[in-house]
């Protein structure tokens, strides 16, 4: 006898039953993700951040989208890609196109993985709003609901207004991290050169906010020169790093090239630039990018002035050790970023005031005027320094409204005198650091 | 640099052809190459207006007699030792540490005829920079021989240098040009200010500007010597030095670099902004790396090419094989660059005596052109060689009769565009090169088929 058999309706019926069960067993086992990353559209409204002018009753303008999309270059990263550079850079790489390519995007897009994408998430907008806010669909509620920044923070959103993770944020690209890095491949391969300071980045970004009574009250007073100073820091120990991973020890005739100062090799052989510094290693040799820890060792010299002094033997023992082996090299460099680590929370917790101000902007000046700081790269991390202390004697009101306006234009002749490495010329900027000295408030 | 060299103006032969060198002249310059100890007895010994500070140029003898004249307003040997007095050199020994350019023998060696006080004689002037005997050697021993009107043949017996043969006339140009196991120009010197070495044996023998008349005199007593073997000889021998060089541990690493001196200055000194132009790429090598000074490697490559077809062969493949070693480790460097050297060694006795036929320099020439427009591997190193080479080969096949006086002027004249694009050495751009090369194809095209 045959077994009776179910009709096919019936079991169609009672697959999508099962499977609805073990689906509604799945959706109740795994909780929302909290790292999707809604994309720039959820923020661009025009009743949220891209208000052409500030809602009334609001406590701040609502135009971050706006600037961000009109002024801001990243939101132009993920279109350079495709630019005549973009697309000749890939070729050389051997890439089938730098629009698809991991090491471009990167950088040049807010690469999360599909999974964390969003309905509204398009690559294609670059380096958009969560690309350094943070994943919103955390936080976007709490955010919406006024609870306030800390709330904010604590549903996911990232801290950008805190200097140390501003820093290690904006420096995972405009230096690179073990996961992402410009080798000198890649700017052999036509690359443009990466110079960065936090404090003059974020402001010429250019910033999409407005240090106000309401931004003090919600994250509290910044002040410029420390985050120039934590800024210097970091990138200092994420160059010792770099310095430290194996991928970057020498494969072949020379270590990887874009540990040092782009200027010690790039600059026309016509112009008679070197001269002694404190690193000794003489004439015709590459050295290693040290505009960071010239300008950390200045910072440090107001809130550890012996760990300044140390950081400066550092510094010379690992200019030194490029003379010898590369593990002497990694053994110097290890000892820097040691000291580093220890620094960096001395500054975090470091107000600069008055006197500090004026210490620092005599110790850049100093280094310049010295040959410390006045090569290319030295000279135009000093120009940002001094960009921002005069910001920050702005904000904290230690200067006359006169008073910052011959500083700003004394710190114009400094970026004019920086603004070309191939027409620099370290008389002129010494001339102008001079010119800047006498604006000095006494 | 090299847009400030003169342009050449040889003298035809005439379509003279005269005999090879016999290898007994060989044997002979292999004597003459070794060091003497003979006394060097200063310029002002040569100097008189009866003998070589003529005025003007005298029919009545082999030799136009107004060498000295020549060399003490023309020639910037002259100005060796004088240069070592100014504020770049000043600046130089500072940087090197040196209490004084002008009493440091590293400077003196090549800035001076810097012989042991020994060998100076009463006349003998250190601050006359390279002068007469720096290169024809110690006048001592063979000034009375010189003077009785003996033959070159007799001169060179008695001790005088060679500097109409190819070989040795390379050897002592390049101990300073590039440098010896004694004396050479790091990158520590380039670093505190040196100024770039740029050399072509040929054109630079020209440039200097000669102080000889390649004529009938000339060509009884010194024999047919033509700008085309001159070139592939000099090339030859710089191979050579190279090599030596690059096996000399004293150029080995120091710290955790090589001696960036053997290695192509515009492959690191180029501003970013050339970046936005095609950067040249050469087969094997990636971007970003420093790459080699092979560009007398690539010529002497060319210079073989019908002469010695096998060995012009292994020479291109051992240049790329150098090229890829950078990639690993100096020892690899140097075994490619020891293999490279033996074949230059064994090339240049065979290059300095071979008589060029016109179809070989025409060869030379279009293989020349050809390795210029594939683009993409062009360095300033590379294009600057290629010009000259094309100067030399321009020279050749007018000095060999190929070729007249006015189609030898309009040839070089489709030089003038190379070293327009040459003049500034950190604004070279490829294309411009390039570019440039088309127009000198079209002008051989047009006279040389």
């Amino acid at each position: 006898m045959p077994t009776p058999r179910m009709p096919h309706g019936l079991i169609y019926a009672v697959l999508v039953a099962m499977a609805l069960a073990l689906a509604g067993t799945a959706a109740a086992q795994t909780p929302p993700r909290r790292d999707i990353h809604l994309g720039v559209a959820s923020c661009a409204g025009n009743n949220c951040h891209g208000a052409v002018k500030p809602p009334p009753g609001a406590s701040m303008p609502l135009d971050q989208f706006l600037i961000w999309s009109q002024k801001d270059k990243h939101r132009l990263a993920y279109a350079s890609l495709s630019s005549e550079l973009g697309q000749r850079i890939a070729r050389n790489l051997g890439l089938p196109d730098a629009k698809t390519a991991q090491i471009c995007l990167d950088c040049h897009a807010d690469n999360v993985p599909q999974e964390q994408r969003g309905r509204q998430f398009d690559l294609a907008d670059g380096v958009g709003c969560e690309a350094c806010h943070g994943a919103a669909v955390g936080w976007l509620g709490v955010h919406l609901s006024g609870a306030g920044h800390k709330a904010n923070l604590a549903a996911g959103m990232y801290p950008t207004d805190q200097p140390l993770a501003r820093a290690q944020l904006c420096l995972s690209c405009h230096f690179g991290t073990d996961k992402k890095f410009v080798t000198h491949q890649i700017m052999g391969a036509g690359h443009p050169p990466m110079p960065f300071e936090l404090d003059t980045y974020t402001m010429i970004e250019p910033a999409h906010f407005v240090v106000d009574k309401n931004y003090m009250a919600r994250k509290g007073k910044p002040n410029d020169a420390q985050i120039w100073a934590v800024g210097q820091a970091v990138d200092l120990l994420k160059r010792t790093e770099a310095m430290l991973d194996p991928k970057h020890a020498p494969q072949g005739l020379n270590p990887e090239l874009v540990l040092f100062d782009c200027q010690s090799c790039h600059h026309s052989v016509k112009h008679l630039e070197w001269q002694p510094r404190k690193a000794g290693i003489g004439p015709g040799k590459l050295r290693i990018y040290d505009a960071s820890a010239v300008m950390l060792d200045i910072a440090a010299g107001r809130v550890a002035p012996d760990a300044a002094k140390t950081l400066s033997d550092q510094m010379v023992a690992l200019h030194q050790a490029t003379t010898k082996d590369w593990n002497q090299v990694q053994q110097a460099a290890t000892a820097v970023r040691q000291l580093t680590n220890q620094l960096i929370p001395m500054l975090t917790s470091h107000d600069f005031n008055r006197d500090d101000l004026k210490a620092l902007a005599n110790g850049i000046i100093d280094a310049g005027t010295t040959g410390e700081a006045s090569e290319f790269s030295q000279a135009q991390q000093a120009t940002m320094a001094l960009a921002s202390v005069v910001a920050t004697m702005r904000l904290d009101g230690f200067a006359t409204a006169d008073q910052l306006k011959s500083m700003n234009m004394a710190l114009a002749a400094l970026f004019e005198a920086v603004g070309n490495d191939e027409t620099y010329e370290p008389d002129a900027f010494v001339k102008a650091l001079q010119g800047f000295k006498g604006t000095l408030p006494q | 640099m090299l847009g400030r060299i003169a342009r050449k103006v040889i003298s035809g032969l005439g379509g003279a052809a005269a005999a090879a060198l016999c290898l007994a002249a060989v044997s002979a310059l292999s004597a003459a190459l070794a060091e003497s100890d003979s006394v060097h007895l200063g310029v002002a010994a040569c100097a008189g207006s009866n003998c070589h500070g003529s005025t003007k140029v005298l029919d009545s003898t082999s030799v136009a007699q107004d060498e000295y004249t020549i060399w003490s307003t023309k020639d910037k040997h002259r100005l060796a030792y004088k240069v070592l007095l100014e504020d770049r050199a000043i600046r130089m020994a500072q940087a090197l540490g040196l209490p004084d350019a002008k009493s440091a023998k590293i400077c003196l060696d090549c800035h001076a005829d810097n012989v042991p006080p020994s060998q100076r004689g009463r006349e003998f002037q250190l601050s006359d920079g390279v002068g007469c005997e720096a290169c024809h050697g110690g006048a001592s021993s063979w000034l009375g021989t010189h003077i009785s009107g003996s033959t070159h043949a007799q001169n060179v017996a008695a001790g005088m240098y060679p500097t109409e043969q190819p070989i040795a006339r390379a050897e002592k140009c390049l101990n300073c040009h590039f440098g010896n196991g004694n004396q050479f120009v790091d990158h520590r010197l380039y670093g505190a200010g040196h100024p770039r070495l740029s050399f072509e044996l040929d054109t630079f023998t020209v440039a200097e500007p000669a102080h000889f008349i390649v004529d009938k005199d000339y060509v009884q007593r010194k024999g047919v010597i033509t700008d085309a073997q001159v070139w592939a000889a000099g090339q030859a021998i710089a191979v050579v030095r190279h090599s030596q060089a690059m096996l000399d541990p004293a150029h080995s690493h120091e710290g955790i670099f090589p001696e960036f001196a053997l290695f192509d200055c515009n492959s690191c000194h180029h501003p970013y902004d050339s970046l936005h132009a095609p950067r040249p790429q050469l087969p094997g090598l990636g971007p970003g790396n420093v790459k080699l000074d092979d560009g007398s490697a690539v010529m002497l490559a060319i210079a073989a090419l019908c002469v010695a077809p096998g060995p012009a062969h292994e020479v291109k493949q051992t240049t790329i094989a150098m090229r890829h070693a950078t990639l690993e480790l100096w020892p690899a460097v140097q075994h490619e660059a020891h293999a490279l050297g033996n074949l230059a060694h064994e090339l240049a006795p065979t290059l300095a005596h071979h008589d060029f036929t016109p179809a070989e320099m025409r060869a030379a020439a279009g293989e020349l052109i050809a390795l210029g427009l594939v683009g993409g591997d062009v360095s300033y190193t590379r294009a600057e060689q290629t010009t000259m080479a094309l100067e030399a080969l321009i020279g050749g096949m007018q000095s060999s009769g190929v070729i007249g006086g006015p189609q030898a002027q309009a040839l070089k004249a489709s030089l003038g565009g190379l070293y327009e694009s040459l003049a500034n050495p950190p604004q070279f751009r490829p294309e411009s090169f390039v570019k440039a090369l088309r127009d000198v194809r079209v002008a051989f095209e047009g006279c040389c088929r």
